[in-house]
């Protein structure tokens, strides 16, 4: 139960960002560099609220507020930083079409918008599995495990792993959900990727209560669930329109 | 299927993060892996007594104004001898010393694939304890050496073996330098960025000196520099396709495979691309470069063939230059300090590794795209170094506990 415990969890984790990883992203170069700019935003992101909030920690008391604060700061400031991402991207998307009109070729697809948008989303996923997760399996790796007094039922790398797999594809969904509210102006799907990103932290809220793990984290799985739900029916749905009209 | 400009964009960056992330990351498994047994039997009093401690040797006990200053003249002193040498190898270089230097950076590429890549496998069988009588053991990292001390010289190998063996030798020397004690090799690593910069962009530093001789001879760069000339049959397809593109440099992710040194028309499809522009450049480069060396011309010109120079223990000289005659190439010494700051985040904890990782990362991209907008040398060190301390210490101080605290609480966003 060492090494493979180790890998098992990281596998559990990041398995399926692996996948879309191997069989997408790393077949583009242009797509892996959208997946490192991704994850430094994310990262820079998460040092920015780490440093606002380090005067504050480690929360002492028992009661939940200032989690529930801590939360709702968070992710108020990481949707802030979707918007910073789509605009930055924005204007590389510009770049790049007068790009290829200069090279004479093609301009973006609509299959390349999406994977752009699920390569930067992908890099937000990782990076909350690298660092909420990855980084905390060191103790898996060796012989003894580590269990958390409120949720004593499994390891608590193995609680990180399920998070960080419930979170990473919420992340991964919600960027190409985000992108495709922004592109067309649609107000109901830029105001479901915070409103499920907040529903989902909150269900972590759950987990302080002792016990309370056995409820929060299927209910964090089936709001991953129905993210990814969402997000492929979007994208279908997308993609049918575009084949119905000539290609502009 | 028509293919999007997608397919080929950023081609020649990934070509170059990626062995720098292979690299990093076996540096990692291989200090997570090697260092837990020597933790017991207090590592830092074993640190060796290389060229980088040769004033000061960090005890833990000290307090930490006598580290700092320790560390600061240990790092001086590095960068003092890295100097030395590297105008020593200038002065070989100008005067046409070829010989000399090949012989001497044979024998160097050799000497550290033996016997530094021999102490870390002696390592690593008994970490794992792992039975290999003596004879094998010597055999193999004969053999070793052998190929790589051939691959690092001759053009007749295969691209992708002097590849590995360019990263096998920063690897080694990387898991060599992280055993240096922890303020120096900050400090040191700080310094060396320093130095880079200097001696890359100041009009008499001695790396721009090497590199604007080299490219007025004609010749590849007397250094050990990994190539990412994309030689690999599936690569070569793609690069072609990225040939029509060099016309457009207002782009953030041109192909920066373009140089001054566009002249080195040598047996590569990448120098095909030579444009208006670029031309007006080579011609100034080399006005500029003529004076310096137009009393070397007349003199016999060292055959081509040769290509990478090494040196020991003061491989950071010849750290840093990103230029590209065909892809891009980057310097050993980028590779091995790259990696000591990695390994040496590894030491703290994984989390600091993934931050300082994704750091040099981006780091490296942002020095590859200045590449192509000043489209001349650029040091590779000074600000991917930069990024990788500032972020190891961010997530040090700020991050983990941050981190750390809420997931604990298994609170997460």
């Amino acid at each position: 139960m060492t090494v493979a415990a180790g890998v098992g969890y990281a596998l559990i984790g990041l398995g399926p960002a692996l996948s879309i990883f191997v069989s997408v992203i790393s077949k583009k170069p242009f797509l892996v560099l959208t997946v490192l700019s991704s994850t430094l935003f994310w990262l820079v992101s998460l040092i920015l609220l780490s440093a606002a909030w380090r005067a504050l920690l480690p929360i002492k008391s028992t009661a939940t507020w200032p989690y529930a604060v801590l939360i709702l700061t968070s992710v108020v400031f990481q949707e802030g930083i979707r918007f910073v991402f789509w605009k930055l991207y924005k204007k590389l998307e510009e770049i790049l079409d007068l790009f290829a009109d200069r090279t004479s070729k093609r301009r973006l697809f609509l299959t390349d918008k999406l994977q752009i948008a699920l390569a930067g989303g992908l890099g937000h996923g990782v990076a909350h599995a690298v660092f909420f997760c990855l980084s905390l399996l060191t103790p898996a790796f060796g012989r003894a495990t580590y269990f958390v007094e409120r949720c004593s039922h499994m390891p608590f790398s193995l609680i990180s792993a399920i998070i960080s797999l419930g979170f990473s594809m919420i992340h991964t969904s919600s960027m190409v959900i985000a992108f495709n509210g922004y592109a067309q102006k649609k107000k109901s799907d830029q105001i479901f990727v915070p409103v499920i990103h907040m529903i989902a932290s909150i269900m972590t809220l759950i987990n302080l209560a002792p016990g309370g793990c056995v409820i929060g984290i299927p209910l964090l799985c089936l709001s991953a669930a129905g993210t990814l739900l969402y997000c492929w029916i979007l994208v279908s749905r997308r993609l049918r329109e575009s084949h119905g009209r000539p290609a502009t | 299927m028509e293919r999007s400009i997608l397919d080929s964009i950023g081609m020649e960056i990934v070509g170059v993060m990626s062995p720098v992330s292979i690299c990093m990351l076996l540096v990692v498994v291989l200090v997570s892996g090697l260092s837990p047994p020597s933790s017991s039997i207090d590592s830092s009093s074993s640190s060796p007594a290389t060229a980088a401690t040769l004033v000061y040797l960090e005890s833990p006990s000290d307090p930490p104004a006598e580290k700092l200053v320790g560390a600061l003249l240990n790092a001086a002193v590095f960068v003092a001898l890295v100097t030395a040498v590297t105008f020593l190898l200038v002065l070989l270089y100008y005067y046409n010393f070829t010989g000399f230097l090949k012989a001497y950076m044979r024998f160097s590429a050799f000497f550290v694939l033996a016997s530094m890549g021999g102490s870390i496998l002696v390592s690593f069988l008994r970490r794992f304890s792992l039975p290999l009588d003596a004879p094998s053991a010597l055999l193999l990292i004969f053999n070793f050496s052998v190929i790589g001390f051939l691959s690092v010289f001759s053009n007749a190998v295969p691209i992708l073996v002097r590849q590995s063996y360019m990263v096998a030798l920063a690897i080694i020397v990387a898991a060599w330098f992280t055993k240096l004690p922890e303020w120096t090799t900050w400090i040191l690593l700080v310094a060396l960025a320093i130095y880079d910069l200097a001696a890359v962009l100041c009009p008499r530093g001695p790396l721009r000196i090497l590199l604007n001789l080299a490219s007025s001879r004609d010749e590849e760069l007397p250094a050990l520099i990994y190539e990412s000339r994309p030689t690999v049959s599936n690569h070569s397809e793609s690069s072609v396709e990225l040939q029509p593109q060099a016309s457009t440099r207002s782009n953030p992710n041109p192909n920066p495979n373009s140089d001054p040194r566009q002249t080195v028309s040598s047996r590569q499809s990448f120098s095909s691309s030579t444009e208006a522009d670029e031309s007006i450049i080579e011609i100034q480069n080399h006005a500029e470069t003529y004076p310096l060396v137009s009393t070397e011309r007349g003199r016999d010109q060292p055959e081509r063939s040769w290509s990478d120079l090494s040196s020991s223990l003061g491989f950071s000289e010849q750290d840093n230059e990103l230029e590209s005659t065909r892809g891009i190439r980057l310097g050993l010494g980028d590779f091995i300090f790259y990696s000591v700051l990695v390994g040496r985040a590894a030491m703290y904890d994984l989390m600091t590794v993934y931050a300082c990782f994704i750091a040099i990362l981006s780091g490296l991209g942002f020095t590859l795209i200045l590449l192509s907008i000043y489209r001349h040398a650029l040091p590779a060190l000074p600000v991917s170094i930069t990024l990788g301390v500032v972020f190891y210490f961010l997530t040090r101080l700020v991050l983990e506990p941050f981190v750390v605290g809420a997931s604990m609480s298994l609170v997460m966003f």
